[in-house]
């Protein structure tokens, strides 16, 4: 058994003439939370519907859990699981009759009540999945995905059109899997969640992969500077501060100026220049740099929460 | 096979759940035999009459023959249909499930005119053969029967000079219902596996079920031939309702046999096969359930469900003939009604061997994922 739960080599996608994935390649570790970023149509789901064996690669390879994805499908299937954006299965089907068709599905014996509990159902089991609201629906699909113990879990958006409180329940579940060893493949578009869950960041751009780091190194390469902003000030405040050798920024309507801050200067003494030279502020707000910026930076886009509910 | 039988075992399930799929596949077609069981035992049409006229000289009608043919064509009720005077009309009724025949025997003429001098009836009588499955059958023979006895009693005010002679091609008598039973069973079979799978595949298209289905170990096989089974054990189900309804409601009499249970299956292999082919070309459920009603609806009317074939207009009698509801129907009246096997084997034939085709293009256009 290689360390490796997945390994992609020059893996490509062709449509007639459209290059959906163009050669891609990338390792994920066992055990390792892979977070796969990239706006619409990138190559994001081509790539995983390849890993997943849904759909043929036009040229490339990959391994996944050792196993060839063009010849080994069946086996690559009975060892992996999957979440699939907004998952939806029979209607009028129980919690736990919906578990025991998967579990049938894959021949396996799991524990159907210990995953019912994993996912916080147990007083739904008996409901039918039609009555069920968006986040339990995708509580029960997290454990759908569980049913053949995998050794690799591929979550497609797991988190998407949740509230916060469902979705940090989500995440919870995530975490807790890792800690059992299981290898995650996380495709969202929620960028605090591949912030918060993710060991590593992939981005795809355009059908090739433009970025491939832990998430803090990616914002450390890729994303601006952390920033202060200093609410209704005056603007001698800019000059003042540039004085320092920092770069800041005067906003006529809001009053507000903005400190681009560097390793070579603290926050305390921009706070103490200003107050030594009698420059009045109101709040103090800090804007961390997160892989949003990194993702706009490196692919034009923004991924907001519209476009994640889509 | 342990993954059909999952997903089997889950479709009933959810069939057992689903209040409108149970409607819409058992308690509709009841609710329709109750309503035209009822309303068309009643009902008056212009009948066709096949007729042959065996009684000629020199090739032309003798005046007896000629004057009944001339009563029967002026009461306005029948169109007459002349058969080859040659042939073995029987047979030819037999054969071509002809509903009713008037057989005019050689030396009716001589025989009347003998009758008549005599004041006896008539040794030479018309022959009346008929097919007691069909609704039609029972009602144009009465009305013959009463021109005739209507002749009778102008020419000797009581005397029966001529008679009319039954001969069944059915076994036993049966009424409307029994025409229409059959014919609802068949209708259940495309309803139920057209509907399900043009419905359930785009439902799982568009919800991503078949994406998730995709990614376990289930054959895509496995799934149709799943789909397939349920189609054919909900047809059976429906089917055993209307024909407990038919014998405790309408006093049936029926067979239900190997052919028409083999009948039954096999149009429920088609049906579902022609499901999945309008599916692949479906983008949303709502769109299935228009697809669908495409194809089963002018196919409900146009293939002799509700009313014998020979009363439609002949373009329409035309279209029906490359309608498979037609031989699905025709089959089962056939095995259930006429207890003509040979028939019945000749429609199953040509409805395994549509199922056949038609599942395998079905088969092999379904697609979970575009590729």
């Amino acid at each position: 058994m290689n360390d490796y739960a997945i390994e992609v080599e020059g893996l490509t996608k062709r449509y007639g003439d459209l290059v959906a994935v163009n050669g891609i390649s990338f390792t994920i570790k066992r055990g390792e939370i892979f977070a796969f970023l990239g706006p619409n149509g990138a190559g994001k789901t081509t790539t995983v519907e390849m890993l997943e064996c849904l759909r043929k690669p036009t040229g490339g390879k990959a391994h996944v859990l050792g196993l060839d994805i063009s010849r080994d499908q069946m086996a690559i299937k009975k060892r992996t699981g999957v979440l699939p954006q907004d998952f939806y299965t029979y209607e009028r089907l129980t919690v736990r009759e919906t578990l025991q068709y998967y579990a049938g599905m894959f021949n396996s014996r799991p524990g159907v009540d210990s995953l019912i509990k994993l996912v916080d159902l147990e007083d739904k089991k008996d409901v039918l999945f039609k009555h069920l609201s968006g986040g339990l629906r995708q509580r029960l699909g997290v454990a759908v995905a569980l049913v053949n113990n995998p050794e690799l879990i591929f979550l497609d958006e797991p988190s998407a059109g949740l509230d916060p409180k469902a979705r940090h329940g989500v995440w919870h579940l995530i975490d807790g899997l890792h800690k059992e060893g299981k290898t995650i493949f996380l495709t969202t578009h929620y960028m605090e969640e591949a912030e918060v869950l993710a060991s590593r960041v992939g981005i795809i751009h355009d059908g090739n992969i433009v970025a491939l780091d832990t998430p803090q190194s990616l914002i450390s390469e890729y994303g601006k500077r952390n920033m202060l902003i200093l609410k209704q000030t005056s603007p001698n405040a800019v000059s003042n501060i540039e004085k320092l050798g920092i770069k800041a920024n005067y906003d006529e309507a809001t009053g507000d100026v903005t400190v681009h801050l560097n390793h070579r200067v603290a926050i305390s003494e921009v706070l103490h220049s200003l107050s030594s030279n009698d420059i009045p502020f109101g709040e103090l707000q800090l804007r961390r740099s997160s892989l949003e910026d990194v993702f706009l930076n490196l692919t034009g886009e923004t991924l907001g929460e519209e476009e994640a509910t889509l | 096979m342990s993954h059909v039988v999952i997903d089997l075992k889950a479709s009933v399930k959810s069939f057992l759940r689903n209040k409108s799929t149970i409607f819409w596949t058992i308690a509709f077609p009841c609710v329709l035999i109750l309503l035209f069981g009822a309303i068309f035992s009643y009902s008056s049409v212009k009948y066709d009459l096949y007729l042959q006229n065996q009684d000629l000289v020199d090739g032309k009608a003798t005046y007896w023959s000629n004057f009944l043919i001339s009563v029967l064509n002026s009461s306005g009720v029948f169109n007459i249909r002349v058969l080859n005077s040659t042939i073995n009309a029987t047979d030819y009724a037999i054969s071509n499930r002809l509903s009713s025949l008037l057989i005019i025997p050689s030396g009716f003429n001589d025989s009347a005119n003998m009758a008549i001098l005599a004041h006896d009836p008539s040794l030479k009588n018309v022959t009346y053969v008929y097919d007691q499955s069909t609704s039609s059958a029972p009602v144009v023979g009465s009305i013959v029967n009463s021109i005739v006895e209507n002749i009778n009693f102008k020419l000797s005010q009581g005397v029966k000079y001529l008679n009319v002679q039954d001969f069944a091609i059915a076994p036993k008598r049966y009424g409307y219902i029994d025409f229409f039973l059959p014919g609802m069973i068949g209708v259940t079979a495309m309803t139920t596996s057209i509907f399900t799978s043009v419905s359930i595949s785009a439902q799982f298209k568009q919800n991503g079920v078949f994406h998730k289905l995709a990614t376990t170990p289930l054959r895509r096989y496995e799934w149709i031939l799943s789909r397939t089974i349920y189609n054919v054990l909900i047809t059976f189900l429906g089917m055993a309702v209307m024909i407990v309804l038919g014998i405790t409601v309408f006093a049936m009499k029926m067979t239900v046999d190997a052919i028409s249970l083999f009948m039954v299956a096999m149009a429920s292999l088609m049906f579902t096969g022609l499901g999945m082919i309008i599916a692949r070309f479906v983008k949303d459920p709502d769109g299935a359930d228009a697809a669908a009603n495409v194809i089963t609806f002018p196919m409900m009317f146009l293939s002799g469900t509700f009313f014998p074939l020979s009363q439609m207009p002949l373009f329409l009698q035309t279209i029906a003939q490359v309608l498979p509801l037609t031989y699905v129907s025709n089959g089962l009246r056939a095995s259930m009604i006429f207890g003509q096997s040979q028939a019945a084997i000749f429609d199953t034939g040509i409805i395994t061997l549509l199922g056949f085709v038609c599942i395998a293009i079905g088969s092999w256009i379904t697609k979970w994922e575009e590729d």
